[in-house]
């Protein structure tokens, strides 16, 4: 297999993390917290959408929609019970509380729906480009025939639509314009008259309708399982540290990263070791911490 | 309280001499013809207490960090793991699968110790200025790595299977089941309790003063010219090397190990243990720990008598593990026996 | 003799010259006051000099060693000590904590001491008690010294940090703002005392907003403006410099 191929690959992982990092990176910059449970919500998502998908009678878009709905409704749910409570405590006993309900929302979505792994029942068609000449440096194929299937191009134009829409909501509405001032400075946002509760409510349930999307994509491109979420939880917060804590432009950026890099450890990694590759995504998130903590663009992180 | 205030007080000598004394009754029952008798239904209390004791020394060396010096260590258990690893590879006689060199278990042992502290010394020297959330995510994303090299590098590590055929020094010397449980409870849990006592004596000291400045606020301490980052850097190489030590121990006591031991779950425990019974206060964090581990315990003998899985009974024991450390953090900040003003969570 | 020398010393926050090539120089012996109007550059000169931040240019020379850059602990072993415009108490600690914590040289603060309750540790632990004892006798703090330092008011927090700063027993002690938020009888007393601690040797700087007890105090005053020293002088003739008049006193005299 060409590079070319396995970076098609690190563009579809990419593309499912990005939308799930900007929903991470939302609740990091407003709420000002690390939610390690947001894995999770990737699951309850593609969970939705596959019981939606198998009870009525819904082509898939419409089951992703219904997806979305409940991972909206899911976040802001668990954060009113859970985080809001907490806020002010400061970002240790928030973390600390995500991971305690980040194990307690797996093992129950486990107690639910059984141990086994679930298939979403999509067609594919797949498109091959064999016509590419192989362009070889020594073991590596820099070019080579690649091949698309119709999921992929799915996840990717998903992916492109979501970044579209945040970006028009975050520039052009009051509620998005208000999420970046808040993000900027609280109390600034605070004085000029921004319910703060209210947008941080709006992030949530935002964070949770992108988590529910990016589940769904996940979970066509692989299965849906107790893990499935938990499974990217690191990757997701690599990308949203590497790009910059509470930037969603950077956390686009450090999720393709992360894809790439993924996809072409997992081609170049010898084989029985390919379950390094996620070590790999941690790996570039500590070196990432430890030489420029504030990432591609954001804050410090770093005590004084 | 300070140092001297406390030292007529306090009962950290006082765990010095029992711990000293438990030792001394484990070698007298593995050395000599002296034989224990335990009732069959109290082996699963035996086993459990020998975990405890064991995940004692990893929850004294957590509170070090997290309890009086604010480090937010949420990777604890790669330590252990590599106190047991360690260990074991260096003293596994004929392991099925990785490394084993067979060499003394004594050596074996220290060896285990300082490779902990090592990896401990190399975490805080790269990440102990991040912040607090951050620090635990490094620490939490370097275990994860280091779990996934476990696993995978089968030559060295022995993948899933792990590391087999690690001598059992105890067992080696004594022949029936009950007085093996009996000693080994005795000599790990003295190792235990004189680890309390020294743990006792260095926060009691001025230097636990310091390492509580720290938490408080680290500018100021600072600024009356203490140091910070050697403290914090010795205060997690402490941690870091007392749960080497327990790992070591584990992997003699239990004579294999495996990646399966060493999950998150060892460190959620761990740190359940402590804000259960309140950080900064080592007796609290044992009490805590116990609590935990009785629920571990609870949940054996439940198992025998509901009728589901085992496997959907570790979900449920799971789930209630999680809301624990939920409610802990929301409803009782500083723990059952924590003081909220020394803990700063008196809202 | 020259105990603590800035030359030329710049700072920029965004952009912002926060300090624009400040020099200045004090003696040994000297008590000396820093005013000037919200945002001149007072705490930013104070932070460049103790540490806490790093100036982008210029050096900074104390007791004939340069220390540009040097990290706070290290300036404070050698008796440069500083408190905090916004008091910081170890909030979490004993307001006797709060004092013994700042005792130098105590070995107990070493791991191997600590552990074995070296004999060393121990009488130096009884000098720092009996110490801790004397300096809470002495700013009245005495009845609070079980006390969660959180729990004091605003005032007492103030001589609480300046308690912890003596224990360190500083040849230049760097005060900011030690007046703020506290009474008129406290502000006083808090004068006296450090009218002492001067008249014993000690070298001390001050930063205030307010003028009145500052004037009478200090032997010297520095006057900033917009990151540079406006004028520098004996107090009489600072405060009647047409240029303070103007620049900082504005219409109220």
């Amino acid at each position: 297999m060409g590079l070319l191929q396995n970076i098609i690959f690190g563009v579809v992982t990419g593309s499912y993390i990005a939308i799930a990092a900007i929903g991470f990176t939302l609740i990091y910059g407003i709420v000002n917290m690390i939610n390690f449970a947001y894995g999770e919500y990737l699951t309850l998502g593609a969970f939705i959408g596959f019981f939606a998908a198998t009870t009525f009678p819904i082509p898939l878009p419409v089951a992703a929609l219904v997806a979305m709905a409940g991972g909206g409704l899911a976040s802001i749910v668990l954060a009113r019970g859970f985080f809001t409570p907490i806020n002010q405590t400061g970002p240790v006993p928030l973390l600390l509380t995500s991971i305690g309900l980040g194990i307690a929302l797996r093992n129950a979505i486990r107690l639910v729906a059984g141990r086994e792994a679930r298939y979403y029942d999509t067609e594919t068609t797949t498109f091959r480009f064999d016509a590419i000449p192989d362009l070889s440096v020594g073991s590596v194929d820099l070019l080579g025939g690649f091949f698309v299937t119709s999921e992929q191009l799915i996840v990717v134009a998903s992916a492109v639509t979501v970044f579209v829409a945040i970006h028009g909501l975050l520039t052009r509405t009051d509620v998005g314009i208000a999420m970046r001032a808040m993000g900027d400075d609280e109390n600034l946002a605070r004085v000029r008259g921004i319910d703060t509760q209210l947008i941080r409510d709006s992030v949530w349930v935002l964070a949770g309708v992108l988590a529910g999307l990016s589940g769904v994509l996940l979970a066509i491109q692989t299965n849906v399982n107790a893990t499935t979420g938990f499974s990217q939880i690191l990757q997701i917060l690599s990308a949203a540290i590497l790009g910059g804590a509470g930037s969603p432009y950077g956390a686009i950026l450090g999720a393709y990263l992360i894809g790439i890099v993924l996809a072409l450890s997992t081609a170049f990694l010898p084989s029985g070791m390919s379950g390094l590759s996620s070590a790999v995504a941690f790996a570039i998130l500590i070196i990432v911490l430890l030489v420029k903590p504030s990432g591609i663009a954001g804050t410090e992180v770093r005590e004084a | 309280m300070s140092a001297l205030d406390r030292i007529p007080t306090d009962n950290g000598d006082l765990a010095l001499l029992a711990g000293l004394c438990c030792v001394l009754l484990g070698g007298l029952f593995a050395l000599t013809p002296l034989r224990a008798q335990l009732p069959s239904a109290f082996y699963v209390f035996v086993e459990v207490g020998i975990l405890f004791v064991i995940y004692g020394l990893l929850v004294l060396g957590l509170d070090l960090q997290y309890g009086h010096t604010g480090l937010v260590n949420f990777g604890h258990v790669a330590f252990f793991a590599v106190g047991a690893y360690g260990t074991a590879m260096l003293s596994a006689q004929d392991t099925f699968a990785g490394i084993g060199l067979g060499y003394p278990w004594p050596l074996a042992l220290g060896v285990g110790v300082v490779a902990a502290a090592l990896v401990g010394l190399g975490v805080s020297v790269t990440s102990i200025r991040l912040r607090g959330d951050f620090l635990a995510i490094v620490t939490l994303a370097a275990a994860e790595i280091l779990h996934s090299i476990f696993v995978n590098f089968e030559g060295v590590f022995g993948g899933n299977v792990g590391i087999l055929g690690v001598p059992r020094p105890i067992a080696a010397l004594v022949g029936d089941a009950d007085t093996r449980l009996a000693a080994t409870l005795l000599v790990i849990g003295g190792i235990t309790l004189v680890t309390l006592a020294g743990v006792t004596r260095l926060t009691s000291a001025p230097y636990g003063r310091v390492l509580r400045a720290i938490r408080a606020d680290e500018l100021v301490t600072r600024s009356v010219g203490k140091s910070t980052v050697t403290y914090k850097t010795q205060a997690f190489v402490y941690g870091a090397a007392l749960a080497g030590l327990a790992g070591g121990l584990f992997a003699l006591y239990n004579g294999a190990v495996a990646p399966g031991f060493f999950t998150i779950q060892v460190t959620v425990t761990v740190w359940i243990g402590m804000l259960l019974g309140g950080a900064a206060n080592h007796r609290a964090v044992l009490a805590g720990l116990a609590i935990i581990m009785g629920l571990r315990l609870i949940s054996r003998f439940a198992l025998d008598v509901t009728p589901v899985s085992s496997d959907v009974f570790a979900s449920i024991r799971l789930v209630v593990v999680g809301l624990i450390l939920v409610a802990v953090i929301r409803y009782r900040p500083a723990g059952i026996w924590g003081d909220p003003q020394e803990l700063g969570v008196d809202r | 003799m020259s105990l603590l020398s800035a030359d030329e010393l710049v700072k920029e926050f965004g952009g912002l010259r926060a300090i624009d090539g400040l020099s200045v120089s004090i003696d040994t012996g000297e008590l000396v006051g820093v005013i000037g109007p919200n945002g001149a550059g007072k705490s930013t000169l104070f932070n460049c000099i103790s540490g806490v931040i790093t100036p982008d240019e210029g050096v900074v020379t104390y007791d004939g060693t340069e220390v540009t850059g040097d990290p706070p602990e290290k300036l404070a072993r050698r008796g440069l000590v500083r408190t905090f415009q916004s008091t910081r108490e170890l909030e979490t600690m004993t307001v006797r904590d709060n004092v013994r914590l700042a005792a130098p040289d105590q070995p107990g603060e070493q791991t191997l001491s600590a552990l074995l309750r070296t004999d060393s540790m121990q009488s130096a632990e009884r000098a720092v008690r009996t110490r801790t004892d004397e300096l809470l006798e002495t700013f009245e703090l005495d009845h609070l010294a079980d006390e969660y330092s959180g729990n004091l008011s605003g005032g007492q927090r103030k001589l609480l940090e300046l308690a912890r700063a003596l224990m360190l027993d500083p040849d230049l002690l760097m005060l900011d703002e030690p007046f703020a938020g506290v009474n008129p009888t406290l502000t006083d007393e808090i004068a006296e005392r450090i009218r002492e601690l001067n008249e014993d040797g000690m070298t001390v700087i001050i930063i205030e907003h307010e003028l009145e007890t500052l004037t009478e105090l200090v032997d010297r005053l520095i006057v900033l403006q917009q990151g540079r020293i406006l004028v520098d002088g004996q107090p009489d003739d600072v405060l009647s410099d047409d240029r303070v008049i103007e620049a900082y006193l504005g219409g109220e005299v």
